[in-house]
């Protein structure tokens, strides 16, 4: 033993340091975390095989939805607005206090477009309402043309450019 | 096989399109997949990520400047793909990032594309448990054995920064494995 380290108050069991390095190893072995190598994850069966048709189909899908949901959102953002006004214009005038649930509905769906609150991307708003389904109609009180809307637009913005519309678009 | 600058040519040209996509999508589907599939843990939400994931990288090539190579221009646009659908899965059910991980790895338990042992498991749920670069910088290092360097083009981080993240991420697996 290494007389530096001698100490002749105290007494080890016998044959402590002999059995020492194997106990620690021992116990190290013991301790140590293997991480799994695979991580359990599998796929159905022939999934990478069919993937290839699956994503070219679906890119032509969205080539045809991005068109009408580009038209769709351009109404919608429009007649929002429009119908707000309408909304507050006619509402006002004819001292009507009492709100209904469309007027509700319009004014709130007005406000959270402007705020751009929508949190949802195009596509996730086109997953919730059906594009081909819905009529602008459906949500404005008072029936309004395209003509309306692109006189209200002329009447209102500066340059109605700006704004991006196609107005072949509307004509239909 | 075909050289990545060749093929990016190609996916911008019309008449070689539609041919140089299936090329694209055959290289890349199987490690993007696996890429995403770690991030989102279930199969269904991974295919979707996946196919968007192409989608976009099929919109955007006409963008491609060539700044960065292919495989990790595609791979940061599967990654943000992954990370935005979770943010608008935990919006959509009115969760917070944490309780939407816990959801997750509670539904890894009867998911039949799932077939971990109890380790497996429990090496989900710390990584889980990881803060969102170094959950990243593990995947792609210790399951998808990236370069460093592939990493930090992918994740534009440098390479002293992904190694230091690696180790925390490493440490903390490990600590919380002893702990189970």
């Amino acid at each position: 033993m290494d007389k530096k380290y001698k100490k002749q108050d105290f007494k080890t069991p016998e044959g402590y340091f002999d059995s020492f390095t194997d106990k620690m190893k021992q116990k190290l072995s013991g301790e140590e975390i293997h991480l799994p190598v695979k991580d359990g994850f599998r796929v159905p069966e022939n999934y990478f095989e069919n993937l290839n048709e699956k994503i070219v189909q679906k890119i032509d899908e969205k080539d045809t939805k991005v068109i009408k949901l580009r038209r769709y959102m351009k109404f919608y953002y429009a007649a929002a607005s429009v119908a707000a006004i309408l909304v507050l214009v006619f509402g006002l005038r004819s001292n009507q206090d009492e709100f209904t649930f469309e007027d509700l509905a319009n004014s709130d769906l007005e406000t959270f477009l402007e705020n751009n609150d929508i949190g949802l991307s195009s596509y996730e708003i086109a997953e919730v309402i059906s594009v081909e389904e819905l009529e602008i109609n459906d949500i404005l009180e008072n029936q309004i043309n395209d003509e309306n809307i692109m006189e209200y637009l002329d009447d209102t913005v500066d340059d109605v450019d700006e704004l991006n519309i196609e107005f072949d678009e509307y004509e239909q | 096989m075909i050289s990545e600058e060749t093929l990016v040519q190609q996916l911008k040209q019309k008449e070689t399109q539609s041919q140089s996509f299936e090329v694209l999508i055959n290289t890349y589907k199987e490690r993007l997949y696996w890429h995403i599939r770690r991030i989102v843990l279930n199969h269904d939400d991974a295919d979707d990520v996946l196919q968007n994931t192409f989608i976009k990288v099929f919109k955007n090539i006409e963008g491609f400047k060539g700044d960065s190579k292919l495989y990790s221009w595609m791979y940061r646009i599967a990654t943000n793909e992954a990370l935005t659908f979770l943010k608008s899965k935990s919006r959509k059910l009115g969760l917070s990032d944490v309780e939407l991980q816990d959801r997750m790895i509670g539904n890894l338990e009867a998911d039949v594309y799932f077939e971990g042992d109890e380790i497996q498991l429990k090496l989900q749920k710390a990584i889980a448990a990881l803060p969102e670069k170094q959950k990243l910088v593990f995947n792609m290092k210790y399951f998808q054995e990236l370069k460093y360097e592939e990493i930090s083009e992918i994740l534009e981080t440098s390479v002293g920064g992904l190694k230091a993240s690696y180790h925390l991420a490493v440490k903390k697996i490990e600590a919380s494995l002893k702990e189970s």
